[in-house]
Parts: structure tokens; C-alpha cells; sequence
């Protein structure tokens, strides 16, 4: 009787965890965020070298394809849960035999096919489930768009935009370890590197670039009851960094510095930790403790670094 | 392959799949659904029967039920009538022709002026012989033997004594020291002769002049009894033991036929054709916890059939061929008052409970009409058993089969009708000579900086390694997409034999697998 109470126990939780799978799976409601409570967005990389209107339309056929994929299939989410329904169904006329006293198990049988099946298809409907663009993949167009009057006719935008995620172990910049042998991992993602020859006969480079500290998980051993013990990871902070540099038209500029934008200076949410303009090249560092910026703060960053070079008389 | 067909190929193997395991279960015959039934007749009020028989003792040509416990008899007529009611002080019986009046005649053995031996025929009761040299009752048997008939007394203390038909002592003799557990007709070269067996374990053949034949001594006994189970004339002992030892003997010389250890008491043994073959005839075996087995004897060994179980202590098996299909059924008692039967598989269907434990399961006819006659510790009930099944049945595997394959076909047409879900690598790249020596140059001052990133230690190896080789792919695609829009180009990237990755030309190792390239 215990193990018949047990395993209807067990058969219980399976049932209600798999309707649950699958009423989520209609319902849409899948989990966004990572370990630490981050939203993920969709890892898309964009290898830009094209003219900005080229870009542009290039990105948004992007997003609208994913869409049309993401859509074709939301119209049978709700197919799972119908099939685990019927497989319900199925099951039921062996109840009913067994009410009038036979005992079958083939609609059982039929029924666990048919919620094998439903997994199956849910399963394969959630593959086309694609996350949210992220805020920066439509910041970087509206740069785009905004610089493309700036560009010198016929010249292309150069660079990527990288948003395939700040903590991959390909952007490990490096690992230090405590006191407690504790490691900690450096990240550096250049998200967006830019490169482009302006109207003015500049060169611009613009490098964004997100600087993240993660602790990696450790066992770490009580001293009361010498039970080891998994600690999890730690997500330990993130700051954006902002590169700039500007290779200036000696016909066309002088570098003036001037006091509003120079070294310690606050210029929206970056402040400016490096100015260097040796050799008629202006090269900027700077530095946001926000996790994120936007692309009216690197626009806005780019205007004011431009406050540096005073035009020629012609 | 086309994303599209994919789905149609993977539902269609599944399909055949699902549509040949449906057909083996519909071909095979596994799948029923049938139900056995009973409907009570009539009952009447009897604790505790000890031997249950439906059985002419009238002379009538009519069956009757005769039963027996530990206090008295009874026999009822076909409708439940109580047509005799003797009370006896421990009485044991047994049924057989005695008087040769050509109907069964019930002898008791009891307890009176000392051991005293009743004849009942046909309603008359007539003292047999009484203050025996025999001790407390224990079993009574009648045996034809060539030279008459002869009914052989046990005690509980492994006596045995034989009486002729007419009450006179003609054997004595001893099968062990403890009660008398089994005594059965076996024969020897078609010769009647009796298997006697005592708890102790001991069991002694003897002949009609109480001779013994054999002897011979097992693990402590529960159960003995004799059947011809190849019709050869010679019978084989079937006995179960204390300790779970399941033997057969032959009854010529006690040499053991088969035996098999069923890790539990032996509380019942009987023989019940469950296979309807008569080459061979099967043993049902009951346990003291409620295991059930079958056995099959082909006339030198047996084999174990199936094995089942009932809740409790199985106290009574019996066969009978309900559904009519040429095999019998064993209809099975036990200890909590379930009944059940067993098909000639083995698949249990449950007849309805008793409130208190079965005693006695017998089959025949009263009335005219088949009963099931079960007695149980308050009462006695005959029971109409009857079999229903569900005509094509067998073929609902095919049904269910049909429709999961129905529903995975549509699962493939959706999966199909879903586009491919796009790469998230986005080339956005202008065509132009320009443009392309643009990228060219940017993606070259984006490997400098990573190796010079690498050199003043601001990047680990994993991750150095991984941009690049990113960058020297995009190189590799920048080479590509030169050559496509027909421009000339110095090819400065090749990819690694060994493992893919776009290499710088003039190298001679790979950096990401690690292996020399020769060429």
C-alpha cells in the first residue's frame, strides 16, 4: 500500500510538472534572466562594413525575420497542451474499463505516447522561442543614423557590434585570486568597436566596452561541522568603459584644450579618466559606473570631445 | 536534406514504429479485456469447514454438498436444504464406497469410545469399529486396493492403522512420530497402493498389506498429496514443506523427480489443468505469505508456468474451466477471505471478498447448475462464476496506434510549417573594392590590438585564442567575399587542416589545435 501511495505520489508531481511545462510553453512564459537575476537578451553578432542606410535596413530585416520565425510558431503553443489533454482522454477509457471491471493498460500506453509526443513538440516550439533584442542593438542604430551625414561620401561604418554576452569565456581578461584562494574573473567586452572616416576628413574610432567581475563558485568548508559546502557564483559589479579616438584633419582643426572636457571631468554618465592629444591625435578614456549606458550618452560623449577641436578659417 | 522533409521522415519511422508494436500487441493475443463474475446462490451458515465435497452421498443421482468441520457434518441438497446434520467430537472424513452399494459413503473418524470409525450411507449412520488402537484423528482415506477396499486411519502422532469394510484391524504401522499430514491413493504399476506422510517430514508408501514400498524423509511438512500426473500408471508425491521446498517423488522408488525452493511455507497443492493439454497436467502451489505458483509436469520433470500472489496465506485452490475454452481456471482462497482467479497466463481477476478466511474451495454441480462453492469461517455460499469479455478487443492496440500516429503526423506538419530559426551572425558588408580594403584594414588593426592586448597581459590565452580566431574567420570571409565580387587579393589566411580554424599564411602550427602543418 506505502509503495502504491508512493508511486501515485511520484506519478502525481510528473503530471502536474509536465501540464505546468506545458501550459508555460502556451502561455509563452519562459525564464529571461541568468543566474543572476541579469535579463538575457538574444546573442546577436553584427559584423557592420556597409554604408548606414545599408546597415540600418540590414538590421531591421533582422529583427523582422526572427520575429516571423518567433510568430510562425506562437500560433501552436497551445497544440502541446491540447495533446496532453487527449493523452488524458486516452487514459480515461481504460479508467472507465476498469470501473466496469477489465483491466486494460493499452490507452494508458497511448496516452503516455501521446505526452511523450506533446514534449516533444513543445520542446521543439520553445527552440523557436528567440529573447528579446537587446536596448543596445537599437541604441547602435540610432549612432548609426545619427552619424551617417557625418561620413564621408561613399566611405562604409567599420566594426562589430558583439552581443553575445559580457561573461563568455572567450572575454576572460583575467583571473586573480584572494586571500581564500577565491577566484575572481575579469571580463572585458567590446560590444561595440566602430571605425569610421568623417566628412570633415577625421578618422573617428569608437570603441564601448563592458568591464564585469564574477567570483567562480568554491567549496568552502564549515568550521563547526567540517561539512563541505557549494558556494554559487557571485556577479561582483560592471562598469562601461568608452574609447574614443580621433585621428584630426590638420587642414581643417586645431586641438584647443579647454576646461569643460578634460581629465576628471563628468560628461553625462562617463567621466573622463585619460585625454591625450599628442601629435594631432585625440586619444579618450572613458569611464561609467552605470552597468548601462545609452546611445544619447555616447552621442552626447562624442559632441563634447568634439569641443576640443576648434575649425580653421577656411 | 530539406528542413521540411526532415519531420515527415522522422514522424514516418516513428509511425511504423508505433503502428508494428500496436500489431504484435493486436496479433499476439496479449491484449483482452475480459472479467470473471459471481453471483451467490444460496448460503448457509457453517464455521470453519475442514472438507467441503459436492458429491451424490444420497444415492439419488443427484450431486450434494457434504461438509465437515471440527465439530460436526452436514449435507445440503442442490437448493441449500440441509438434508443430514450429525454432531462429532473431532471428526476427520473422507468419502468412498464402502459397502460396494454403488454410492459414496461418508466415513468418519472421531473420537467416541475411543477412536471410533462411523459409516454414513446413503443417510444411515452405522458405527464401523470403535476403541482403535489409534490415537487424536488426523486423516482417513478409503483405498480400493485388488483385495478390497480398506480405509487407512493417521493420528497426530504418525500412527496409522488399516481397517477392512467391515471394521476389522488388518495393518498397523508408524510414518514418522508427528501428526499425519497427507494420505493419498498412489499408484505403482497401476496398483493401488497409499502415500502416507507426517509433519516430521517422514513419508512411507505402503502396500495393501501394509508393507512398506519405500520411505524416505525431507525438510518438515505441510502438505503431500498424489496424482498420475502422466497417466502412466505410476503417480508421482507432490509435497510442499515447511520451509518453502517445493518436491515431486516417484511414487515407485522415492526418487525425487524435481524440486524447487519457494522461499516460503507450502500451504496448498493441487492439480488444476491450466494449459488444457492432457500430455502434460499442472500443479498450482500456494504459499503460507500469499505466493502463487504453477508448475507444468511433462511425465519426467516440471517447469515453473507463472508465479502470482494473493494477500494472505493461500488456504485453497481449485480448477475450473469457466469461460469454457478447454483450460481450466484456478480458482484460489486465501487466509484474509479473497478470492481470485487465475487464467492459464496467470493474470489474477478478483471474485467478490469474504469477511472472514476462505477454508474450502470445491466445484460441481448442484441442481443441475455449476457452482463455485466456497466456505469460509461462518458460512458456506455457492456461487455462479461467470466469464464476460469485450468482442474485438485485441484489436484496440491497432486503434490506439492509429491515433498516435495521427497526432505525430500533425506535430511533423506544424514542426515543418515553422521557418528555420535564423543565425544570430549578422554580415552586413558592402561590395565595394573600398569598402572591402576598409574592412580589410580595420579587421587587421583589430588583430594587432588583441595580440597587443595578449602582450601587456590584459586578456587571458582561452580568450585571446577565441577573438582570434574570430577575426582571422572574418578575414578568411573578407578573402571570400574579394574574390566573389571579383577583385584581386593576396591571400594571407588558410584554414588548419586538422581542425577549421583560419590561420595567418607561413605558419606551421596550428595555435588552436595545437598540431604541425606540413603543407
Amino acid at each position: 500500500m506505502e509503495a502504491f501511495l508512493c508511486g501515485t505520489a511520484i506519478a502525481g508531481i510528473i503530471v502536474i510538472s509536465l501540464f505546468f511545462y506545458l501550459l508555460n510553453t502556451a502561455r509563452k512564459k519562459v525564464k529571461t534572466t541568468n543566474q543572476f537575476g541579469k535579463k538575457e537578451f538574444a546573442p546577436v553578432y553584427v559584423s557592420i562594413a556597409d554604408k548606414p542606410d545599408a546597415i540600418i535596413r540590414g538590421m531591421n530585416k533582422f529583427v523582422t525575420e526572427t520575429q516571423k520565425t518567433e510568430t510562425s510558431g506562437d500560433k501552436w503553443r497551445w497544440i502541446p497542451l491540447l495533446i496532453f489533454f487527449a493523452g488524458i482522454g486516452l487514459m480515461l477509457v481504460d479508467v472507465l474499463l476498469f470501473l466496469l471491471g477489465y483491466t486494460s493498460f493499452v490507452f494508458i500506453i497511448g496516452g503516455f505516447v501521446l505526452w511523450i509526443a506533446a514534449i516533444v513538440m513543445a520542446r521543439s516550439l520553445r527552440k523557436s522561442d528567440i529573447l528579446d533584442f537587446s536596448p543596445r542593438y537599437h541604441g547602435t542604430k540610432e549612432i548609426l543614423h545619427t552619424l551617417r551625414d557625418d561620413l564621408k561620401p561613399g566611405t562604409t561604418f567599420l566594426g562589430h557590434l558583439d552581443l553575445t554576452g559580457s561573461m563568455l569565456q572567450n572575454k576572460v581578461a583575467r583571473e586573480t585570486k584572494d586571500t581564500q584562494q577565491r577566484t575572481t574573473q575579469h571580463f572585458s567586452d567590446p560590444w561595440l568597436s566602430l571605425k569610421a572616416k568623417l566628412y570633415d576628413g577625421n578618422v573617428l574610432r569608437l570603441t564601448a566596452m563592458q568591464k564585469t567581475k564574477k567570483r567562480k563558485s568554491y567549496w568552502k568548508r564549515s568550521r563547526i561541522s567540517g561539512k563541505s559546502k557549494l558556494k554559487p557564483e557571485k556577479f561582483k559589479g560592471s562598469q562601461q568603459e568608452l574609447k574614443v579616438r580621433i585621428v584630426v584633419n590638420p587642414e581643417a582643426y586645431a586641438i584647443r584644450p579647454n576646461h569643460t572636457f578634460s581629465t576628471g571631468k563628468d560628461v553625462g554618465k562617463y567621466r573622463v579618466e585619460q585625454l591625450n592629444t599628442d601629435g594631432g591625435i585625440i586619444n579618450i578614456l572613458a569611464v561609467s559606473p552605470f552597468e548601462e549606458v545609452a546611445q544619447t550618452d555616447i552621442l552626447a560623449f562624442l559632441k563634447s570631445a568634439y569641443s576640443l577641436l576648434e575649425r580653421k578659417a577656411a | 536534406m530539406s528542413r521540411k522533409i526532415i519531420p515527415f521522415i522522422v514522424a514516418f519511422v516513428l509511425i511504423c514504429l508505433v503502428m508494428v508494436v500496436a500489431g504484435v500487441f493486436a496479433f499476439s493475443g496479449a491484449v483482452t479485456a475480459e472479467k470473471f463474475g459471481s453471483t451467490v446462490a444460496w448460503s448457509q451458515p457453517f464455521a470453519a469447514a475442514e472438507s467441503m465435497k459436492v458429491i451424490d452421498v444420497t444415492g439419488d443421482g443427484q450431486d450434494d454438498l457434504f461438509i465437515q468441520n471440527s465439530s460436526g457434518l452436514n449435507v445440503y441438497d442442490g437448493s441449500g436444504t440441509s438434508i443430514l446434520g450429525l454432531d462429532y467430537a473431532s471428526p476427520k472424513t473422507t468419502l468412498g464406497d464402502v459397502n460396494g452399494d454403488g454410492s459414496e459413503d461418508i466415513i468418519v473418524y472421531y473420537m467416541g469410545v475411543g477412536a471410533a470409525v462411523d459409516v454414513i450411507s446413503k443417510s444411515s449412520v452405522s458405527n464401523l469399529a470403535q476403541a482403535l488402537s489409534i490415537g487424536f484423528p488426523s486423516r482417513v482415506a478409503v483405498l480400493r486396493f485388488a483385495s478390497g477396499s480398506q480405509i487407512v486411519l493417521g493420528d497426530n502422532g504418525g500412527g496409522v492403522l488399516a481397517l477392512s469394510a467391515d471394521g476389522a484391524s488388518l495393518w498397523s504401522g508408524n510414518v514418522g512420530s508427528a501428526e499425519i499430514r497427507g494420505m493419498d491413493d498412489a499408484l505403482i504399476g497401476g496398483a493401488v497402493n497409499v502415500a502416507i506422510a507426517s509433519n516430521d517430514g517422514t513419508i512411507t508408501v505402503f502396500n495393501s498389506s501394509g508393507e512398506t514400498v519405500w520411505a524416505g524423509s525431507q525438510e518438515q511438512l505441510r502438505r503431500m498429496r498424489a496424482f498420475d500426473l502422466n497417466a502412466d500408471g505410476n503417480s508421482e508425491i507432490i509435497t510442499g514443506g515447511e520451509y518453502g521446498l517445493f518436491r515431486i517423488y516417484s511414487a515407485v522408488d522415492g526418487s525425487i523427480l524435481f524440486e524447487k525452493s519457494l522461499g516460503q511455507a507450502v500451504s496448498e497443492v493441487r492439480e488444476v489443468e491450466l494449459n488444457g493439454d492432457p500430455s502434460s497436467r499442472e500443479i498450482v502451489v500456494g504459499g503460507k505469505d500469499g505466493g502463487v505458483w504453477a508448475f507444468s509436469f511433462n511425465g519426467s520433470t516440471a517447469s515453473q508456468m507463472w508465479t502470482g500472489s494473493l494477500s494472505d496465506k493461500v488456504t485453497e485452490i481449485a480448477g475450473l474451466d469457466i469461460n469454457e475454452d478447454g483450460k481450466q481456471e484456478a480458482v484460489i482462497g486465501d487466509d484474509a477471505g479473497n478470492v481470485a482467479i487465475f487464467t492459464d497466463n496467470g493474470t489474477r481477476n478478483n471474485l467478490p471478498d469474504h469477511s472472514s478466511g476462505i477454508t474450502r474451495i470445491d466445484i460441481g454441480k448442484l441442481g443441475g447448475e455449476r457452482y463455485v462453492v466456497v466456505a469460509d469461517g461462518s458460512e458456506v455460499q455457492t456461487n455462479k462464476v461467470n466469464f464476460s469479455s469485450i468482442p474485438g478487443f485485441q484489436f484496440t492496440p491497432l486503434v490506439v496506434g492509429l491515433i498516435v500516429s495521427a497526432v505525430i503526423l500533425v506535430i511533423a506538419a506544424i514542426l515543418a510549417s515553422i521557418p528555420a530559426r535564423p543565425e544570430m551572425k549578422l554580415s552586413l558588408q558592402d561590395k565595394s573594392r573600398e569598402s572591402l580594403e576598409a574592412e580589410r584594414r580595420m579587421l587587421k588593426e583589430s588583430i594587432a590590438d588583441v595580440e597587443r592586448l595578449r602582450k601587456a597581459g590584459e586578456v587571458s590565452g582561452d580568450a585571446y585564442l577565441s577573438r582570434l580566431k574570430r577575426l582571422r574567420g572574418d578575414l578568411a570571409e573578407n578573402e571570400a567575399a574579394f574574390k566573389s565580387a571579383g577583385h584581386q587579393v593576396k591571400a594571407e589566411t588558410f584554414a588548419c587542416p586538422h581542425c577549421g580554424g583560419t590561420l595567418e599564411l607561413g605558419m606551421d602550427k596550428c595555435e588552436y589545435c595545437g598540431q604541425v602543418i606540413l603543407a
